[in-house]
């Protein structure tokens, strides 16, 4: 059982599948007489749809038929509502939703919105027939920039919805915000933007939708990270009751957030399968995933921060707008309002915060919660704006960081925000990842580089964020007689290794064997109700609903090892799998315990064979505070641009680890994709809303060599007591502190040439024209 | 490798070309033969078919996994001749009579190949999804390069795509993997 048990770096189940080829995801879904669909998507950001021939189309080889919108809506199917956590302006009214169809049906309003789906007998073919779909548009002005939309003059790209405005939003106190601005010694301001991004997984989106005309039921296999949600939200589309649709994902190739969103196509595939009586499949290519999969960030900021003289932090203000896309999309407005408000001003000791917000429409690929969703932003934007701080008023950015970081003793408290810390020791682990930089041989390396007509920069970023997701999930366990022991769960690993931790958990705590725990999990059949992934959310509130079921499993097997021993369960004592009376000292093991239960005969009064078969619902009442500090080192080449990132240091809180291996492998992650969005990833768009940005050779990713050495270390000793764990999200943490800590130690290494900002993506060209400008 | 087996005996059943008229210029259909992980097999294939899309629908090899249309992200990863090709940069047709190995056919006598092993020890993988052809590309750098480390191996991976890793733990994979290649 130590071999399996919680804290320990079990190596995962689900390799066995995937280092073989045998994995199956959704592209290797296949069912008896299968058509396939293309999906023809706008080539215009703007523009009205005034006819569809869909004639030469329809005689191609292999073509089965085509839907176009208006055919969509015909059938009279419902809109995609949005679910933002957040739905109200600051007077209280609903924010503006457009309706979103899951065709463009007489007006596309961004670059890959569906405007007719073929079905034809092979992929090829279809999408050879959907060359030949004749769509007649009239191009319309196109807003790309979320700040030129909200501009008095700019066209409506809803006809109903003035100023392309979808909400505003505020947190926090501005009274007491502007006294502290008032009463300051120095305020520091600074304009920002997180950069579009996406979250490109390497697996794009795809499903297998089938139709069964004698239950009027459907099944729908999907790459998606959230079955149950989706279920509800398909089915309401469709007008169909959500029980006659089964959603199931299989083996999904990453998701980071992006593949918990509602998206047209899945629908339509339904649709097309009850219509055309056939199995259908519709897999993107990543040229269309750039296009449909919904971005992130997209945020400009403007970030104000008052000190007192000796550099204490007295207030911060921020005001953001929001680039929405075109649509709400499923929790699209969340992101720049609350997402990003609930932990601004991160670790900080900062008595006064106010944070306000617009959220805009623009012609592009909505944005919807891409990991971090809103504090990746709040950190960029606190860090960025104390590192200005540091370098225009002549502190230390080191001390200046550590003094005004929240003490230990003020723990637990409530944010400005409402923000509820209640745990962490933030000096001790600033301290930490501080010890681990090599500080000692810091000056030498700096002049390493100027020798070799290099600048070298240094960066910490201390961060607190939050978790967040569906608060509530379930986890059942069942026995059959050979001892198999099945985990059923509604929280969804797309590649964070549940299958693993999830059984390690429920080893740990019955002691039963890890290898004879089967792992079931994203099928709405299995699982009552299900959150999916998202927010970070699994260990917090799946792991501790596989933690309360199996002692809820415990007390019942408690009452029968008892009666096997001839004992009362009070005197029952239970560690490593085995049940002892402390009287008698007589013991039983666990499984004898559950191989007895199959058999009436040795079962007490009430209980019935299978009676230790158990099912839970955890619902988590607070969200958990994962905090930490990072730190890089740079080396900048002044004459090319070019960033290379030497090394990465973190120390994270995440309470204790179940299983450090796979904690290391969430950390390691989310610090590559904050160094992408820090160093090379951009969506971009042209000024008519083309997609510049629309494949691998255009949007850069990191690759391996971009890379630095990471060395990792977590801080174990402030367990939160919001769940039984006492763990708090480790998923999103990489890339909230990752960003700032790569730009600020870019910037820091640029200070003597006089370079004082630098909006991501700090590509070579950005880093050379600052340098260049900053000579002038 | 009995699946494997059973699998090919599935696709000479079963008929190729699908029921519907070819497209004019693929009207006459290409016969290659190949041997993949070791079996020989003869496939009627579309003249413009890439080799990772005969691999995974016509072959039923779906461990070769497409990450992109622009020969960038390096899941399609195989080897053609002990070279390590992307899938889908080359047509079928050019693979005509070569040896093709993939990810099905790493594993020996059901024992894994030592840079699976490798992978799965240094959990080189989360998703699973880019696995294949990184192990595929890992295998091949092995082969190359006598002498890898770090440093190679970061340049020797730039092919390959990763979202979920951060690509530590592969590095650490690749050089276990090649470490125990050579014993």
């Amino acid at each position: 059982m130590e071999k399996y048990g919680i804290g320990q770096p079990v190596r995962r189940k689900e390799d066995a599948r995937f280092i073989t080829g045998a994995g199956t995801y959704i592209d290797d879904v296949a069912a008896e007489n299968m058509a396939h669909a293309f999906v023809l998507r706008s080539p215009f950001a703007h523009a009205k749809i005034l006819n569809i021939d869909t004639s030469e189309a329809e005689n191609m080889p292999g073509v089965l038929g085509i839907i176009t919108g208006q055919d969509w809506a015909a059938e009279g199917f419902a809109t995609m509502p949005t679910k933002a956590a957040i739905s109200k302006k600051i007077d209280g009214s609903p924010l503006n939703q457009p309706p979103r169809h899951c065709f463009a049906i007489d007006r596309a309003r961004y670059i890959g919105e569906p405007v007719a789906v073929v079905i034809a007998e092979t992929r090829e073919q279809a999408q050879d027939a959907a060359e030949l779909v004749e769509v007649d548009y009239e191009d319309l002005p196109a807003v790309i920039d979320a700040r030129k939309a909200l501009a008095e003059d700019t066209p409506r790209i809803w006809d109903n919805i003035e100023g392309n405005v979808c909400l505003d939003f505020e947190l926090g106190d501005k009274d007491a915000t502007e006294k502290a601005f008032a009463n300051a010694d120095h305020v520091v301001s600074l304009e920002l933007v997180n950069n579009r991004v996406t979250a490109a997984p390497i697996e794009p989106r795809g499903a297998v939708a089938e139709y069964d005309a004698t239950t009027d039921s459907y099944k729908l296999q999907n790459a998606t990270q959230n079955v149950h949600a989706n279920r509800t939200t398909f089915a309401d589309v469709l007008k169909i009751d959500a029980e006659s649709l089964h959603h199931l994902a299989p083996d999904v190739g990453g998701g980071f957030g992006a593949k918990n969103s509602s998206y047209p196509e899945p629908p339509i595939l339904l649709y097309a399968a009850k219509k055309f009586g056939r199995p259908m499949k519709w897999v993107n290519d990543r040229n269309e995933g750039f296009q449909s999969d919904t971005h992130g960030r997209a945020q400009f900021s403007k970030v104000e921060l008052a000190l007192d003289k000796d550099g204490k932090f007295l207030g911060l203000r921020t005001r953001t707008v929001g680039d929405l896309g075109a649509y709400c999309w499923t929790n699209g407005p969340f992101t720049p309002t609350g997402g990003s408000a609930r932990t601004q001003g991160g670790p900080y000791n900062i008595p006064a915060m106010y944070y306000s917000a617009v959220a805009a429409f623009t012609n592009t690929m909505p944005t919807d919660p891409y990991r971090g969703a809103g504090r990746p932003e709040a950190s960029y934007q606190i860090e960025r704006i104390v590192q200005h701080a540091a370098d225009t008023l002549g502190f230390d950015p080191v001390e200046l960081r550590r003094k005004n970081l929240m003490p230990t003793a003020s723990l637990p408290r409530k944010t400005p925000m409402g923000l509820d810390v209640d745990s962490g020791d933030f000096p001790e682990v600033f301290d930490r990842t501080m010890k681990m930089t090599d500080r000692e041989g810091y000056a030498e390396r700096v002049a390493n580089s100027k020798k070799n007509g290099m600048r070298r920069g240094f960066s910490i970023a201390p961060y607190l964020e939050c978790s967040g997701g569906m608060p509530k999930e379930f986890a059942g366990i069942s026995f059959t007689k050979d001892g198999t022991v099945t985990l059923r769960v509604g929280s969804h690993s797309t590649g964070m290794g549940h299958e693993t931790s999830k059984p390690q958990i429920l080893a740990h705590t019955l002691g039963v064997d890890f290898d004879r725990i089967d792992f079931i999990q994203a099928d709405t059949k299995a699982t009552p109700i299900g959150g999916g992934h998202g927010g970070s959310r699994s260990l917090e509130v799946g792991g501790a609903a596989v933690l309360k079921a199996a002692n809820e499993m415990l007390d019942k097997a408690k009452v029968l090892a008892a009666h096997l021993l001839n004992s009362n369960a009070d005197d029952m004592d239970f560690a490593d799998g085995v049940f002892t009376d402390i009287k008698t000292e007589q013991t039983i093991a666990i499984d004898d315990v559950i191989a007895a239960s199959f058999e009436q005969g040795r079962l007490p009064e009430g209980m019935e064979p299978g009676c230790l078969d158990t099912e839970s619902i955890f619902e988590r009442e607070i969200i958990s505070c994962p905090n930490g500090a990072h730190a890089a080192e740079v080396e900048v080449d002044p004459e090319t641009g070019a960033v290379r990132v030497e090394h990465y240091w973190v120390i994270d809180d995440f309470g204790p680890i179940v299983n450090p291996m796979l904690a290391d492998g969430q950390v390691m992650g989310g610090v590559a994709q904050g160094l992408g969005q820090a160093l090379m990833e951009e969506i971009v768009y042209d000024d008519d809303g083309q997609l510049v940005t629309g494949s691998f050779m255009d949007y850069a990713l990191p690759r391996a060599d971009s890379i630095p050495k990471m060395e990792l270390g977590y801080y174990e000793d402030a367990p939160t007591a919001k769940n039984p764990l006492g763990v708090k999200g480790a998923g999103e943490a990489g890339c909230c502190a990752s960003p700032p800590a790569i730009v600020n130690a870019v910037l820091d290494a640029l200070k003597e040439d006089g370079v004082a900002h630098i909006d991501m993506p700090l590509t070579p060209e950005k880093v050379w024209r600052a340098i260049s400008e900053a000579k002038k | 490798m009995i699946v494997l087996k059973e699998r090919f005996v599935m696709y000479f059943r079963c008929t190729f070309p699908p029921a519907t008229p070819a497209l004019e210029f693929a009207a006459v259909m290409p016969v290659i033969s190949l041997t993949v992980n070791g079996n020989p097999v003869t496939v009627d294939v579309e003249a413009r078919a890439l080799l990772s899309r005969v691999l995974r629908d016509q072959l039923d090899l779906t461990g070769t996994h497409v990450g992109c249309d622009t020969s960038q992200c390096g899941a399609c990863v195989v080897h053609v001749d002990g070279k390590p090709v992307k899938s889908c940069t080359m047509l079928a047709v050019q693979a005509d009579g070569e040896n093709i190995t993939t990810i099905e056919g790493l594993a020996k006598d059901g024992k894994l190949h030592p840079m699976q092993e490798a992978f799965r020890e240094n959990h080189g993988l989360q998703c699973g999804f880019c696995t294949p052809g990184m192990i595929m590309t890992a295998v091949a750098l092995a082969d190359e390069n006598p002498e890898l480390d770090e440093m190679s191996v970061r340049k020797g991976l730039e092919g390959n795509l990763c979202r979920c890793t951060g690509y530590q733990n592969i590095i650490h994979a690749v050089l276990d993997g090649a470490k125990a290649m050579r014993s």
